[in-house]
């Protein structure tokens, strides 16, 4: 029976490329599946792409083109990825550069565009095409921020076609995380996957999702981040990225390279199951919506795990378009505090910074205080220890984050509070230096488009 | 008697914009029947007090003896626009497997 191997090879833009290398050195793979795209990171290369037009996509390709790439094609290794962001072409041209300076030839890079439709939204809106608010049912057209990006999660239908047409590596924009392995899978089993027709076509695709799903976020699957494997004992410094043995009756083993760290278990593997799925029984991707409630995992031996028991429905209706939202500045600045008196000289360190923002020229609209080894993380879901307890602490730490409309806000509201450093309680320590940056606050939009005003396109470049 | 989540529990949460999930997955069958009849969707979002700002709901997995909690409105807005330090609610998995349940002999 025929079998693929596919790597979830990165869980996001800035995953390191070594369990990615680890699994080409060895050929452990048929494909490097690459998933960049967390909901938020659009709005990072929006911001790339409004300083460098020519910018706009996760930038590690750069790194993997350099380090990954080479060893991956030696191998017959094929890469999918989501890394061209909001600029697949231009990626696609850099890859393309860095490839031929290192002499590499006989690539057929494939970029995928169509889920790009900021420059869109006018023409939606004359065209009364309604975008609602999937939580509030509020109308985008009323919204009153500026948008920083829109893109339409797009299904596997390209990245199969790519496949076909003999792509080695494809660079897509927001196709959805999951659909990667379907685009990998429908190619190497001759599946059709934009018109399902029966029981069976749907419940492989289904199936194929769920793998996808796996692989997403990388090591978060073998190993990284388990509860349930606390305390870990594995090394995670070498950790092993996943790898699932594809079969085409839609059964899998999911593993790991050999000699890496990391462990692939029925824990592991259900840690990531549930991870970011709402309803088990309506998993909704662009291709089907997946039914995981009788999924079967089990042990098989050390590093496998068998996977089988999935079943698909029709797709929706509709695609989702999530678009991202300017609505102002973040600043954040960590202050830390040492015994005697810790907890005191904290409050006394916040009344002053209020009392010097009521006198400073600028708009704050929110402010938060988190008391950091108190309720850094947990905020007003946690109980706040007595101050003569907080008082022996050896030390505090104080998180101070506002928010604001204009960028020059934070700057002048942390400037302000830097005499107390001298003129405040004694022995304040301001991590990192005083004045830190703002940050962009983005808010997201998602709604649903109608299928048929998104087209999908797929262009060549041959190194 | 008491039980601590910690012990008949593993946890993992996630975000979709302003919604975060939590995953909680028994140790084993009869934890499952634990957490079932005893960890309801009320007692986790009385458990985040005011994080979460709307409703929880629950969803029984039980092919993975596993229950999935999705809370709406529980991430100051979404991880982009959150003015917490944990913007992605990673960490309500952590705060959850603090929950004591109250067993009934």
């Amino acid at each position: 029976m025929k079998q693929i191997r596919i790597a979830g090879a990165q869980g996001f833009y800035g995953d390191s490329p070594l369990g990615a290398m680890a699994i080409a050195m060895q050929g452990a793979a048929d494909y490097l599946m690459h998933d960049a795209l967390a909901e938020l990171t659009l709005s990072i290369l929006q911001k790339d792409k409004i300083k460098d037009p020519t910018l706009g996509y996760a930038r590690d390709i750069e790194v993997h083109a350099r380090t990954l790439y080479p060893i991956a094609f030696s191998k017959g290794i094929k890469i999918v990825t989501n890394s061209g962001g909001l600029n697949p072409e231009s990626a696609a041209e850099k890859v393309k550069a860095i490839l031929e300076k290192q002499g590499i030839k006989g690539v057929k890079i494939a970029t995928i565009t169509g889920d790009d439709v900021l420059d869109r939204l006018t023409e939606f809106k004359e065209n009364n095409v309604e975008l609602n608010n999937l939580d509030d049912n509020s109308s985008y057209y009323d919204s009153k921020f500026p948008p920083t990006h829109a893109n339409v999660y797009i299904g596997a239908q390209k990245v199969k076609e790519a496949l076909d047409n003999g792509a080695n590596l494809i660079l897509a924009g927001r196709v959805a995380d999951p659909c990667l392995a379907l685009g990998i899978m429908a190619h190497e089993n001759g599946w059709k996957i934009d018109d399902p027709t029966t029981q069976e076509d749907l419940d492989r695709m289904a199936f194929a999702i769920t793998i996808g799903h796996i692989l997403e976020c990388g090591g978060q699957a073998s190993g990284g981040n388990a509860y349930s494997e606390w305390p870990m004992n594995y090394s995670v410094s070498d950790l092993g990225y996943p790898i699932a043995h594809v079969n085409e009756d839609c059964t899998a083993i999911l593993t790991k390279a050999d000699n890496t760290g990391g462990k692939v278990s029925r824990n592991t593997i259900r840690e990531q199951l549930v991870y970011e799925i709402h309803d088990p029984t309506n998993y909704i991707t662009p291709d089907v919506v997946v039914d995981l409630s009788n999924i079967k995992l089990e042990d098989v031996s050390e590093n496998k795990v068998s996977i089988s028991g999935i079943k698909g429905k029709p797709r929706p209706e509709k695609l989702k378009l999530c678009i991202g939202q300017h609505e102002g500045f973040v600043t954040e600045q960590f202050f830390f505090f040492s015994y005697p008196y810790a907890y005191d000289k904290v409050q006394m360190f916040i009344k002053a910074v209020k009392e010097t923002w009521q006198k400073l020229p600028v708009q704050i609209i929110e402010s938060r205080f988190n008391i950091i080894g108190v309720n850094g993380l947990h905020e007003d879901a946690v109980d706040i220890p007595n101050a003569d307890e907080l008082n022996q602490r050896s030390e505090l730490g104080l998180r101070i984050a506002i928010k604001h409309k204009d960028d020059r806000t934070g700057k002048t509201a942390i400037a302000g509070i830097v005499c107390l450093g001298l003129n405040g309680p004694p022995g304040v320590i301001s991590v990192p230096g005083w004045g830190n940056m703002n940050r962009a606050m983005l808010s997201l939009f998602p709604c649903l488009i109608p299928r048929e005003l998104i087209n999908p396109e797929v262009r060549y470049i041959n190194v | 008697m008491k039980i601590k989540l910690i012990d008949i529990a593993s946890a993992r949460s996630g975000d979709k914009n302003n919604v975060c999930n939590i995953g909680v997955m028994a140790k084993s069958i009869e934890d499952y029947a634990t957490l079932k009849q005893y960890l309801t969707a009320d007692l986790v979002k009385a458990h985040f007090k005011g994080l979460i700002k709307g409703k929880v709901e629950r969803f029984e997995w039980d092919s993975l003896e596993s229950l999935n909690f999705v809370c709406h409105e529980a991430l100051d807005g979404g991880a982009s626009r959150s003015m917490r330090m944990d913007s992605l609610g990673k960490n309500f998995s952590s705060h959850l497997l603090r929950l004591e349940l109250t067993i009934s002999e």
